[in-house]
């Protein structure tokens, strides 16, 4: 590199690990859940081996089908899905995904879903004893699926059952992944660490849809989807954020990160590690270039420790004008 | 970022273009497709799927053949040679490669007839000729025939309106070559590719056919591609991905009904 004025450790190295509540990253950056397949998928286009941590395809506790096409259709700097949580069942991934994921060095977060509180804490359960997972991930906030999902996702009750079952079914980590489609992200933050959860991964897709017009039909079967890629990531960005102003425990930030510039952006709002999604349609190996490129930014500004930079945004203190609008 | 390079854009009438991109790619078979990234920016997001057309000799690249239809593929046709992209792929299953060319039909509609010309490329000149009956709307759409008759491939073309070749549709030519022995390849537009399953399942004759859907990653995990399939005997699956698990799927494969 030999681009910066400062002087590094010995071998020019700069440390990269992270530990979110217990589970510890060889560097702060995961793939998100639904863009990553069972990440045996990936292993063609990138080392696995590099990633902090995969998050694989949302699981229940049977196999489900997914939703009628169109599930999919692009939108300005993004996307709408509603895919329906196909998957293959937790049975299924132990036994046929998981083993060949065991091969990696890299982290296995599992994500799971239920459309009962008992389902999520069943699922858990099962992955409890499963070698070579090191996580969970609660998905309770999926846009996509009639029942669960999004009602756990933006009742702070609701979302405290769901994480208090699967805590006391697993000695797994415990990451709840939030919804953004809630008035007030913080009160959902409070809700579910205060229930037991070790991490708290934010932001899942927001509620969105697309009509075609020549039909005067919405474009997917299910009429509305959840928002992904670029254009949400300010609104992630606020979003962990203002999670990173109350949240004890540590925070992912997820939504829209295509480069390291963007990760880095989560990171110094307060997020420990990020996850990369959409963007690993558009680049396989994106998550390694995001890697790449956040070392390659703290060897330009001499930062030795990735976790210096964890929630350093500076402020000009109180927000005068907390909404933004002129007067 | 980008790892091909724009040898040609060549404007073949009409909405249609043929682009030969110099890309390291390989393994190819017939049938198969690409994800090409038309630009590094950020809108439109997606890669766009495009069926692989020929490849260049000494496999120093491929050719595709598209259609205008959208931003992607606009911005895709101002490139001029040089010009760099990022190819993904080969992707997808592909044909399985026909014993006998002459069994060989292949039946298309407008830019439905873009997989077919490697294979028929490499099937014309081996023993009996292979036959493409192609339906066509324009004449933009017919001319997208003359490579395959350069190379020797029997072609029956119908249009709408009896403009050029015979009046009616690709199905009414169809029956004719349904006879036992045969096996069709089809690509094209939902409707034919209906038609011509319906026509081949009547007569007994095997029907393999190649679709068409909207993709954001094009290696099967994304699952947007869905197509409603009938599940195997063994599995419990009921939607096969069009990128992974096609495109070219058996006909019978396909649940028609859901469309």
């Amino acid at each position: 590199m030999g681009r910066t004025s400062f002087s590094m450790t010995a071998s020019g190295k700069v440390a990269l690990g992270v530990d979110i509540g217990g589970l510890k990253l060889k560097n702060p950056v995961m793939t998100a859940s639904g863009t990553f397949g069972y990440g045996i998928e990936f292993s063609p286009y990138m080392d696995l081996n590099r990633l902090g941590a995969v998050v694989v395809k949302g699981l229940s506790l049977r196999p489900r089908d997914g939703n009628p096409a169109p599930r999919t259709i692009e939108t300005p700097c993004g996307m709408l899905n509603a895919i329906g949580l196909q998957n293959v069942g937790v049975e299924a991934f132990i036994d046929e995904k998981l083993p060949l994921l065991r091969r990696f060095s890299t982290r296995v977060v599992a994500n799971i879903f239920g459309e009962t509180v008992r389902e999520y804490s069943e699922v858990a359960r099962r992955l409890d004893g499963a070698r070579g997972v090191d996580a969970v991930e609660i998905n309770i906030s999926c846009p996509n699926v009639k029942k669960g999902g999004m009602v756990f996702g933006t009742d702070p009750v609701e979302a405290s059952k769901v994480v208090r079952a699967v805590r006391k079914a697993t000695g797994l980590h415990v990451m709840t992944k939030l919804s953004p489609n809630v008035t007030d992200i913080k009160v959902m933050v409070k809700a579910v660490q205060d229930a037991g959860t070790d991490s708290i991964s934010l932001v899942n897709t927001i509620t969105g849809m697309a009509v075609d017009v020549e039909a005067r039909r919405a474009v997917l079967a299910t009429t509305v989807g959840g928002l992904s890629g670029p254009a949400i990531r300010p609104v992630a960005l606020r979003m962990v954020w203002e999670a990173a102003q109350v949240a004890r425990v540590p925070i992912v930030g997820v939504g829209g990160i295509v480069t390291a510039r963007d990760a880095l952006e989560f990171i110094i709002a307060g997020a420990t590690a990020v996850q990369v999604g959409t963007a690993n349609f558009l680049e396989p190996d994106s998550a390694v270039k995001v890697i790449d490129g956040i070392e390659d930014y703290m060897k330009r500004h001499g930062i030795r420790d990735v976790n210096e930079i964890v929630g350093s945004l500076k402020t000009p203190g109180p927000r005068a004008n907390p909404t933004g609008s002129a007067r | 970022m980008s790892n091909a390079t724009v040898i040609y854009n060549e404007h073949v009438g009409g909405p249609f273009f043929r682009m030969a991109l110099r890309w390291k790619g390989r393994g190819f078979r017939p049938g198969q497709f690409v994800m090409v990234r038309v630009s590094g920016a950020l809108d439109p997001l997606l890669r766009r799927p495009f069926g692989i057309y020929d490849v260049l000799g000494g496999r120093k690249g491929i050719e595709i053949l598209y259609k205008v239809v959208g931003r992607g593929t606009g911005m895709l046709s101002e490139l001029d040679p040089g010009d760099r992209v990022d190819v993904l792929g080969p992707l997808g299953n592909g044909f399985p490669m026909v014993r006998d060319p002459g069994s060989l039909v292949m039946v298309a509609g407008g830019i439905g007839v873009a997989p077919f010309f490697w294979l028929a490329k490499g099937m014309a000149g081996k023993g009996r000729r292979p036959v493409l009956l192609y339906g066509a709307r324009t004449k933009e759409e017919v001319r997208l025939v003359r490579p395959f008759r350069a190379v020797g491939v029997r072609v029956r073309v119908t249009t709408e309106d009896g403009s050029v070749g015979s009046r009616g549709l690709v199905t009414d030519l169809l029956d004719r070559e349904l006879v036992e022995g045969r096996t069709v390849y089809a690509c094209g537009p939902l409707g034919m590719l209906m038609a011509v399953s319906e026509a081949a399942r009547r007569r007994g004759v095997k029907c393999l056919v190649s679709l068409e859907r909207a993709m954001a990653c094009g290696i099967g995990v994304c699952l947007g591609c869905a197509v409603k399939t009938r599940p195997h005997p063994q599995e419990q699956k009921h939607y096969s991905m069009v990128c992974s698990d096609g495109p070219v799927f058996a006909s019978e494969e396909i649940d028609w009904d859901s469309f």
